[in-house]
């Protein structure tokens, strides 16, 4: 029975101190949807009986057969503390009452999904990470939580399926717990790497209690607060410093009755350590009596901790009857509710910090201030962070945040799309909201309307966002933020329809399926090919069978993988490129030269931009990148699509008329970046430099006529002249398995031009973690093929690393590299030969 | 150096002078009566009573020009005056009716290869010349690789004179109905006895003709025999990777807010009448147009209308399929833009390339459809303003609309202006609304000369260049 009402909710929206927007998020197969179930059946939407069977956010088909999640889910609870805890929340925050609204997004763990979960830390303040005893900290929790990090976004960790380590590995109570600590030390090495005096330490202490200990399958879990309080009773000690000396180095010496440090007595007798004796030996007395069937013992220890068990129950056997045990003495929903509640900041207190990094705009502005305090009368300003399917065909809800004001239907209300400049018209849409919805994981409610802090669904302006968006009242404000995703769509499938007739429909489909999923994209190559690109081969999978079954419904082709390369150049040209204008009347020179990884890094994730202002950059590329501050403030362009990893730099002196040919010049790099020489596909991380130019005295012979089209064939043979070659995608995978699995799992690593950089064996455990670099294009296939050399032992995650410049030139006749390129252009319908120099180079 | 350098602009001569690469295939004496079909050609001059006659050569056939203006001047006799016409602006296929009025022409005789367009204003006599073929090779060739159950020949205009035997020839050697096309025009789409026609057989070589003939009629095989190969084969499998070239392009066209109509004939008939439509079109649609004559298509030429997004090539059939990949914009064909603009026409692998089929195909059910009438509709789904997702890019693009009705319901950000009083922004450039030349040159970095009073330091005066624009004198010449 649902212990609330959607009335109680919205009462408790208009309190920013006591909503809690919190993702859980954690590495595929950790346990985040069954964790997730012990909240849920808390607030009384499932049964605790099914608690850890039902995965009640997983809401699709497809999750639900391979048991695995796809798409986040969000949904609301609404949870009330006992009176006693209220004051440790309020040690840390501003609380009014007991009362708590609980927005959690339930994210995929598996790493092509990624997108899903940056979609969702986005709208969150909060994250509940969650590590595997077994498994530890593996690529894909680092990987999130750097995000949410990134994000600002407070971890708390529960370390999940403890139940495992005792039933299954029978480990030691301390083999365990160094275990635990070695876990908790590995979460807290990546957390270190983030030094952000707004979001202060946000490492994690089991000693205060921003570490759970549990098991989401059978509904279980702890803090030490939970133990803290029971034996700070029976101590008559402070409930703070009895949690201190449950974790670390901290002995209990039952002859003396004393505490301390040191872990042998005044003999030089062991003593046993306070974790292991308070905290693990309870639980392991269960575990041993339970599957030891001992029914007399465990019902005598269940008086002695007072807990109550039902006739049905108690007549329960195995490990059913030790789920029930677990979950009456340490129900995991009100441990999870107990560390969501005191440690992760509430929406008010979240947005004060957050605002900087989420807001574009000028900290002063009205916006800005509304962000900051979380103010619901403020201008309204929503993000929308990615949109999910409604019942009704075609149609979305728009998911988001509000940041400040209250969002309801009715009122006009600017619509900001990505590309939105603040004063210009473009991407902007002025539209009313027709409803505004609550999420509830599997089905949604109506709401009147909705304050600052909370997460909602919008109806009505789907039409108007492709994925994500600003909303806002005011008539000053800038964007929210764009979210960079950490996976990139490198795997592309062209698909056409079986019938001609359906044509529409799936072009229909395409601009459904776009929407649909933060990550993918969907477009029409030159070659007149529908391409849907997508993170990986799960990923592409299961948006092709959305696509085919869902969003278009019409049967499909589809074509095999294909994997997109970027062309660059290895060196500085040789010689100054130079290329006339049609007219002869006028000459480029040009050098191409590489930009540099790093700098090509910091474009693509943003950091060096070109909407920044230029003075500012100039510093930056000085500071940080070793560039000329002169050359560094004379860069006309980024190219492709004006924002891409290549610069065209303006390093001539004294030329008449130049400024006049800048609009000429740069729509020549956008051409030149987008379809480079060699194959036509995107460049990537080349820098031109126009080092002279002579025009025509006549502004009328030079003109973008001549220029455009001379600009693309100079740097074309400015690139033919630097050694072009190509970079291609490499995955980072990591393996984990047995040892026996070692051999299968490098032998098939090698056939595929994989790269092994790291193995280490996970301590305590015999199971190996192998790390690699991975060519994209070897990768499909894969993981069926590491399954079969390895039967089945060995479970691959692969994530778009970055890209690699591939050895050899294209240029060389035979080359492996001059093989792919044919390949490429045929494909594409060119001619088979990269065009020569003499092609583009001309004579003076 | 000469003294040529001294002067700013050179004397022409070398324009004159500079040689054009044209194949030179010498048709010696004895053949040109033939060739050239002198005979026929006097002979119809006379039956006309044709008193000024324009000879239009392409540049290849340009060096006969003069045997062949002799001959035939010895054969019509005096009264009558001939004039050899010089290179066309457009396709040297199409007939140059504008050229042969320059001279006030009452006839022409085109010579060469012809796309057989319908012409509007003069009686054209056509001359092919007539290239040999091998027929009995032609028939036994296309045996080898032919594969269906009826067929349709066509040829290249060359081959005409022997059209009636390669029949025969391909009849006896495949034993199926050879269906020969029933009037000369090469180009054309089919009739309806062609189109129960599965294959189509083609005599000649690779130009556009026969690439306009695949993309024509992508349902049926295509073989082709290139008489001067004497090689044989299939060429449907080009046919879908072209289609789809055209479709992407179409894609980019729906992109567009602004079009250039490029006049690429002046000889076609019904030209005009299909430019008018096109302007409508585009009108209709809130697209902005521009109609430019260009002569020649070249990528410099068009990219100096920067502005244009996309053109569309009114042209003779066989010069409509541009290749673009050397263009800034995309070309694309008035039966594209229709297919790009009209949501009822979706792309389904039928291509139009004939004016009049196109004009009269949107007539009928143009007129029946009338456009909806603009914004009475408040429902969301219909709102003029959404954005539309651009297969191109991948993302949401929101259209620009020209031409609305200035007193219209403007439901965009701010409210309209009046007509009255024409905005200026902070730049103090003036800013158009429903201008695409305004909007454009808004978006420029460089709008002009701008006066930078007191801005810069004075400069010494410094020894300018010299020289000409091709090469002036201080122009890297030590490199």
């Amino acid at each position: 029975m649902v212990n609330f009402t959607v009335d109680e909710i919205r009462g408790l929206m208009d309190k920013p101190t006591n909503i809690r927007n919190m993702s859980v998020i954690a590495h595929v197969d950790h346990g985040k949807s069954t964790l997730t179930d012990s909240l849920v059946s808390k607030a009384g939407i499932i049964a605790h009986a099914n608690a850890g069977n039902a995965r009640y956010m997983d809401t699709r088909q497809d999750e639900k057969d391979r048991g695995i999640t796809i798409k986040s889910t969000a949904i609301s609870m609404y949870f009330k503390i006992p009176d006693e805890d209220l004051s440790a929340v309020e040690v840390k925050q501003k609380t009014s009452g007991t009362e708590f609204l609980i927005n959690l997004i339930d994210s995929p763990g598996h790493v092509d999904f990624s997108s899903e979960v940056t979609a969702a830390l986005r709208v969150t303040d909060g994250a509940l990470v969650v590590v595997d005893t077994i498994d530890g900290v593996c690529v894909q929790t680092e990987t999130v939580l750097r995000q949410a990090l990134g994000e600002r976004i407070k971890p708390v960790v529960i370390i999940n399926k403890v139940d495992r380590a005792l039933l299954e590995l029978q480990v030691s109570k301390e083999d365990l717990y160094q275990s635990f600590a070695r876990t908790v030390e590995s979460v807290n090495v990546i957390i270190s790497t983030y030094h952000d005096a707004a979001l202060g330490d946000v490492q994690v202490f089991p000693e205060k209690g921003t570490v759970a200990f549990g098991s989401g399958l059978h509904g279980w879990a702890f803090t030490l607060r939970q133990f803290a309080t029971r034996y700070a009773k029976k101590f008559g000690t402070d409930k703070d410093k009895m949690m201190t000396r449950l974790w670390g180095d901290h002995f209990f010496n039952p002859a003396t009755k004393k505490w301390g440090t040191k872990s042998t007595d005044a003999e030089g007798k062991p003593l046993e350590r306070c974790f292991n004796m308070f905290v693990l030996d309870p639980i392991y007395k269960i575990f041993a009596n339970v599957m030891d069937f001992k029914k007399e013992q465990v019902f005598t220890m269940l008086d002695k901790l007072d807990i109550k068990l039902d006739q049905s129950e108690r007549e329960l056997e195995g490990k059913k009857l030790l789920k029930a045990i677990m979950q009456k003495f340490l129900p995991a929903g009100d441990s999870l509710l107990d560390m969501i509640v005191i440690h992760l900041p509430s929406a008010a207190t979240a947005q004060k910090y957050r605002v900087e990094t989420l807001y574009e705009g000028p900290m002063d502005d009205e916006s800005a201030i509304g962000i900051r305090d979380c103010d619901p009368k403020g201008p309204l300003v929503l993000y929308v962070s990615k949109m999910v399917p409604t019942s009704d065909k075609g149609r979305f809800y728009a998911f988001g945040r509000i940041f400040s004001g209250t969002v309801r239907s009715g009122p006009k209300i600017r619509i900001q799309g990505p590309n939105y400049i603040p004063g210009k018209k473009d991407d902007l849409f002025v539209k009313s909201i027709q409803r505004t919805v609550l999420m509830m994981g599997r089905y949604i409610e109506p709401l009147e309307d909705c304050p600052a802090g909370n997460i909602v669904g919008l109806v009505g302006i789907d039409q108007f966002l492709l994925k994500s968006g600003t909303l806002t009242s005011s008539e000053t404000a800038h964007n929210m933020r764009v979210m960079r995703f950490s996976v990139s769509p490198v795997v592309q499938v062209a698909v056409e329809v079986k019938n001609a007739a359906d044509l529409p429909k799936l072009v229909e489909g395409l601009k459904r399926l776009s929407k649909s999923d933060p990550c993918v994209q969907t477009w029409i190559a030159e070659t007149g090919e529908h391409i849907v690109a997508g993170a990986g081969e799960l990923h592409l999978e299961i948006c092709l069978k959305d696509l085919e079954e869902d969003h278009a419904g019409v049967p499909l082709k589809k074509s095999d993988p294909v994997v997109p390369y970027r062309e660059t150049v290895a060196a500085e040209s040789s010689i100054v490129a130079l290329s006339k204008s049609q007219n002869k009347h006028n000459r480029l020179y040009v050098k191409a030269m590489p930009l540099g990884e790093e700098l090509t890094k910091a474009i693509e994730d943003g950091k060096v931009n070109p909407r920044d202002d230029f003075k500012i950059r100039a510093r930056v590329l000085a500071d940080e990148f070793g560039w000329d501050v002169t050359d560094a403030r004379k860069i006309w362009a980024f190219g492709p699509d004006t924002t891409g990893p290549n610069l065209l730099v303006d390093v001539t002196k004294g030329v008449q008329y130049l400024a006049e040919i800048k609009d000429s010049c740069v729509a020549g790099l956008q051409w030149a970046a987008k379809e480079g020489v060699c194959a036509e596909e995107n460049m990537r991380g080349v820098r031109f430099n126009l080092m002279d130019v002579t025009l025509h005295a006549d502004a009328i012979h030079r003109g973008g006529g001549q220029l455009i089209p001379t600009t693309r064939r100079v740097m074309y043979a400015a690139c033919l002249l630097a050694q072009p070659t190509l970079q291609e995608p490499v995955y980072l995978v990591e393996i984990q398995c047995p040892e026996n699995a070692i051999g299968g799992v490098y032998s098939c690593l090698n056939t595929r031009r994989g790269q092994v950089f790291s193995e280490e064996q996970r301590i305590g455990t015999p199971m190996f973690t192998i790390k690699a670099y991975l060519p994209v294009a070897e990768s499909f296939g894969f993981n069926g093929a590491l399954r079969q050399a390895t039967s089945g032992q060995a479970f691959p995650q692969s994530v778009f690393d970055h890209w690699e410049l591939m050895q050899g030139s294209p240029l060389d006749k035979g080359s492996k590299l001059e093989e792919l390129v044919t390949v490429i252009r045929k494909r594409k319908g060119l001619k088979p030969e990269i065009p020569g120099l003499d092609n583009y180079y001309d004579k003076l | 150096m000469s003294a040529e350098n001294t002067t700013f602009f050179t004397s022409g001569a070398d324009a004159i002078s500079r040689t054009i690469d044209v194949q030179q295939e010498s048709t010696p004496a004895e053949d040109l009566d033939n060739f050239y079909e002198i005979e026929r050609t006097i002979a119809e001059i006379l039956a006309g009573d044709y008193k000024r006659v324009a000879l239009q050569f392409p540049d290849e056939l340009l060096h006969d020009s003069v045997p062949i203006y002799r001959r035939l001047k010895a054969g019509i006799g005096l009264g009558r005056e001939l004039y050899v016409l010089a290179d066309t602006s457009y396709g040297s296929c199409c007939v140059d009716e504008v050229a042969a009025q320059h001279v006030d022409a009452d006839a022409m005789v085109h010579y060469g290869y012809a796309c057989m367009s319908q012409t509007s204003r003069l009686p054209v006599i056509y001359v092919f010349g007539k290239k040999p073929i091998d027929v009995e090779d032609c028939a036994q060739r296309v045996s080898q690789v032919f594969d269906g159950t009826s067929a349709c020949l066509r040829y290249d205009v060359a081959y005409a004179h022997q059209a009636e035997s390669i029949a025969a020839a391909l009849h006896q050697a495949l034993h199926v109905p050879i269906s020969l096309a029933p009037s000369q025009k090469s180009s054309e789409t089919p009739s309806d006895s062609e189109s129960e026609v599965s294959s189509i057989i083609y005599i000649g070589g690779e130009n556009l003709g026969l690439t306009n003939l695949l993309i024509t009629h992508s349902t049926c095989n295509v073989y082709s025999y290139d008489p001067l190969t004497t090689s044989a084969r299939i060429e449907s499998t080009r046919t879908n990777r072209l289609l789809m070239r055209r479709y992407a392009t179409v894609q980019k066209a729906r992109d567009a807010d602004v079009f250039g109509i490029l006049v690429g004939t002046l000889g076609v008939a019904s030209y005009l009448p299909l430019i008018t439509h096109l302007r409508a079109l585009l009108a209709r649609a809130h697209k902005k147009s521009y109609t430019l004559s260009v002569g020649k298509l070249n990528p410099a030429k068009l990219a100096n209308f920067a502005e244009i997004e996309c053109f569309v090539l009114v042209a003779c059939p066989e010069n409509s399929l541009v290749e673009a990949r050397d263009f800034l914009r995309p070309i694309i064909t008035p039966f594209e833009l229709e297919v790009a603009l009209r949501a009822d026409r979706s792309w389904t692998g039928r291509y139009v390339l004939d004016f009049e089929k196109l004009l009269a195909e949107s007539k009928s059910d143009g007129e029946d459809a009338p456009p909806p009438p603009p914004d009475s509709d408040s429902d969301s789904d219909n709102d003029p303003d959404r954005p539309v997702f651009s297969l191109i890019t991948g993302t949401y693009r929101q259209a620009k609309r020209f031409g609305l009705p200035s007193k219209g319901k403007d439901t965009a950000a701010s409210p309209s202006p009046s007509d009255e009083v024409i905005l200026r922004n902070q730049d103090t450039a003036v800013a158009l609304k429903d201008s695409a030349g305004a909007q454009f040159f808004q978006e420029r970095t460089f709008r002009g000369l701008e006066a930078r009073v007191g801005e810069d330091a004075p400069s010494v005066l410094e020894q300018g260049r010299s020289g000409v624009a091709r090469g002036y004198g201080d122009d890297h010449r030590e490199e």
